[in-house]
């Protein structure tokens, strides 16, 4: 009883601004000009430009997650090498580059990579990388990666605390090699924190809208640039399509997270 | 069964010199305890012996061959660490076939091989445990047999058994040495218990600020220390500075006297004339079998072992006493 008490603020909080707006937007999505009924969710299915905005959405989150992932794992295990000050760091400096977002980070890319930005220049001259394109879908996928691969590394970094340095001392002996080591046993053991940042990288990709409206102006079709398109009435207005959308964004985390929640369970669990 | 030649081995870390000049020979089959207090470089020896460190000079040599180049996985030396190190992803059978999956053998040989250690060190039936399901004492014993599988030329055993508790220890110490004995394994193992090390070894290698300051059989260490610090490490020495040793003995030295408590004798009923040092019990402790006094003569407080024997054989605290003490066993020590 005392416990169910608790619970009552976690309620609350999930209730006023979890379960309200998407129930709100539940709801909305379900209205048509011909009244209630599934046509938005008929419109969105059967539209190949809105199709195309999942299958972008999708593979960009997908790439810049595992990017994202694979650079933080490997900056995970060697910062754990770095001396404490140099460490601490290179935390706060992730910290603050995870949190830089949106249309300031486009324009900094801009400046760097964009069609005339330094960094352009300078591989154009040395005829290195001449033609990538920051204004396309790769381009996106460099941006997300920005803010994918700090926010992966801070959750990332402290699962690996849990790595004991003696199992690699330990493996070795029996006849393992570093990479026999993090086949069987460093993966393995991080494989839960691996999964859940996983999830959290890709829910943020997915939702993520102002870089990528910064930097392509909508040139790239995604979900949240339509979402945006659709409420603000750019070209057309209709609010409940728009809603439809974000149900279908929703209804894909729920899938992935359920995906991940089954491998999740079979893998190692710390006790 | 392997000899093992070190000469020379040193290793430092940045500035702070760990050890220098480490040279031993181990016989073939015989098992060696690492003894030295905390800091004083036992581990950071093993792990070179092991190669998991590089050494900045020295040799080590194993049956003849030199293997101080050699990566740690194909040295073909076995180690239990201290913390066990057991891959906490796997069962106990998983890691005890660790060793023998990572050089790619039959699953039948594995799985026969794996049931022999599991057998010698008696955990049949928790081989699909996970480790954190079991205790310390089976984990040490997982963390042995996952060493034993794959037949190592040497053992290393770094502080085996001092995260358990005292009666574990002591019947894993027996069933370590057993195991190492049948086996003839050349073993090293460290500990800072020198009633640990006296009761495991063939010999002892005393370790003290990097160095080995001395080595021998357990009598030898233990009756003759080499030194203040040995005699102080090794038991419970009564050890007198040139002052004290004058006052109560009568002799004189640059150094100390070091007196075992279980070489004085004391006499409960001093009359006046009886020979001896007169003192006074200060304190009395009991230590199962044994009754330690402290004793205060002139000025110096000494420690005097008793049998326990009947209760009527108990001195109170308080009590006048006679010590007397064999001259021909006191050590002079520096
Ligand atoms: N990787 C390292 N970097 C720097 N110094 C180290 C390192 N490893 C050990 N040392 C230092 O070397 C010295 C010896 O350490 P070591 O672990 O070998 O001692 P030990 O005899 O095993 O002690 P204990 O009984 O506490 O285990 C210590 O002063 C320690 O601080
Ligand atoms: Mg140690």
């Amino acid at each position: 009883m005392k416990s169910g008490l608790l619970l009552i603020p976690v309620l609350a909080v999930l209730s006023i601004f979890c379960l309200a707006p998407l129930l709100e937007v539940a709801v909305d999505s379900l209205q048509t000009e011909d009244g209630i009924g599934l046509g938005n969710y008929l419109e969105i299915l059967t539209s190949p430009f809105y199709r195309q905005a999942f299958a972008n959405s999708l593979s960009v989150s997908l790439w810049s997650s595992c990017l994202g992932l694979v650079i933080a794992l490997f900056g995970a295990a060697s910062l754990r090498r770095l001396p404490g000050r140099l460490r601490d760091a290179v935390v706060a400096a992730t910290n603050m580059a995870s949190n830089l977002t949106g249309v300031p980070l486009a324009f900094a890319f801009i400046i760097l990579a964009g069609t005339n930005g330094a960094l352009t220049l300078l591989l154009r001259q040395s005829g290195l990388f001449g033609n990538f394109d920051l204004y396309s879908r790769a381009g996106l996928i460099l941006i997300y990666s920005y803010f994918q691969v700090p926010l992966a590394l801070l959750l990332l970094y402290p699962a690996f605390d849990a790595l004991d340095d003696d199992w690699q001392a330990a493996a070795a002996l029996l006849g393992a090699r570093v990479w026999h080591y993090w086949l069987k046993i460093g993966l393995p053991v991080l494989a839960p924190a691996i999964l859940g940042t996983f999830i959290l990288l890709f829910a943020n990709a997915m939702g993520a809208y102002a870089s990528a409206y910064a930097l392509t102006t909508g040139n790239v079709n995604l979900v949240t640039v339509r979402i945006a398109s659709l409420v603000a009435g750019n070209i057309v207005l209709d609010p409940d399509l728009a809603a439809a959308l974000a149900v279908l964004l929703v209804a894909l985390m729920v899938l992935v997270t359920t995906l991940s929640q089954r491998l999740l369970k079979k893998s190692y669990h710390a006790r | 069964m392997s000899i093992v030649e070190v000469s020379g081995l040193a290793k430092s870390f940045g500035q702070t010199q760990v050890f220098q000049d480490i040279s031993f020979r181990l016989k073939s089959g015989e098992l060696v305890t690492l003894l030295g207090p905390s800091g004083c470089g036992k581990s950071t020896l093993l792990r070179c012996l092991a190669g998991l460190i590089t050494v900045d000079a020295g040799r080590i040599a194993v049956d003849d061959r030199d293997i101080t180049g050699t990566p740690a996985y194909s040295r073909g030396i076995g180690m239990v660490f201290q913390s066990y190190a057991l891959f906490p992803n796997m069962t106990v059978a998983k890691n005890i076939a660790f060793g023998l999956a990572m050089q790619k053998l039959p699953a039948d040989e594995i799985a026969a091989r794996s049931a022999k250690v599991i057998g010698l060190v008696e955990l049949s039936g928790y081989e699909s445990q996970y480790p954190h399901q079991l205790s310390g004492g089976q984990r040490q014993r997982v963390a042995l047999a996952r060493a034993l599988v794959v037949e190592p030329k040497i053992l290393l055993l770094d502080e085996p058994l001092s995260a358990l508790d005292a009666r574990i220890r002591k019947s894993l110490r027996d069933q370590i040495r057993d195991i190492q004995q049948r086996l003839g394994l050349t073993t090293i193992f460290v500990t800072h218990d020198q009633e640990e090390a006296l009761i495991l070894s063939d010999r002892i290698f005393v370790m003290d600020g990097g160095r080995i300051v001395q080595e021998g059989t357990a009598e030898s260490v233990y009756a003759e220390p080499a030194s203040q610090f040995v005699a102080r490490f090794m038991g419970h020495y009564n050890l007198l500075d040139g002052t004290q040793s004058k006052a109560l003995l009568g002799i004189e030295t640059t150094g100390y006297i070091a007196i075992r408590p279980e070489s004085i004798l004391l006499s409960d009923h001093p009359t006046e004339t009886e020979e001896g040092i007169p003192g006074v019990v200060r304190r009395r402790q009991l230590l199962g079998n044994i009754i330690r006094y402290s004793v205060e003569s002139t000025g110096v407080s000494l420690s005097v072992d008793r049998l326990n024997g009947s209760a009527d054989d108990l001195l109170p605290e308080g009590a006048a006493v006679r010590l007397r003490i064999d001259k021909s066993i006191l050590r002079e020590v520096h």
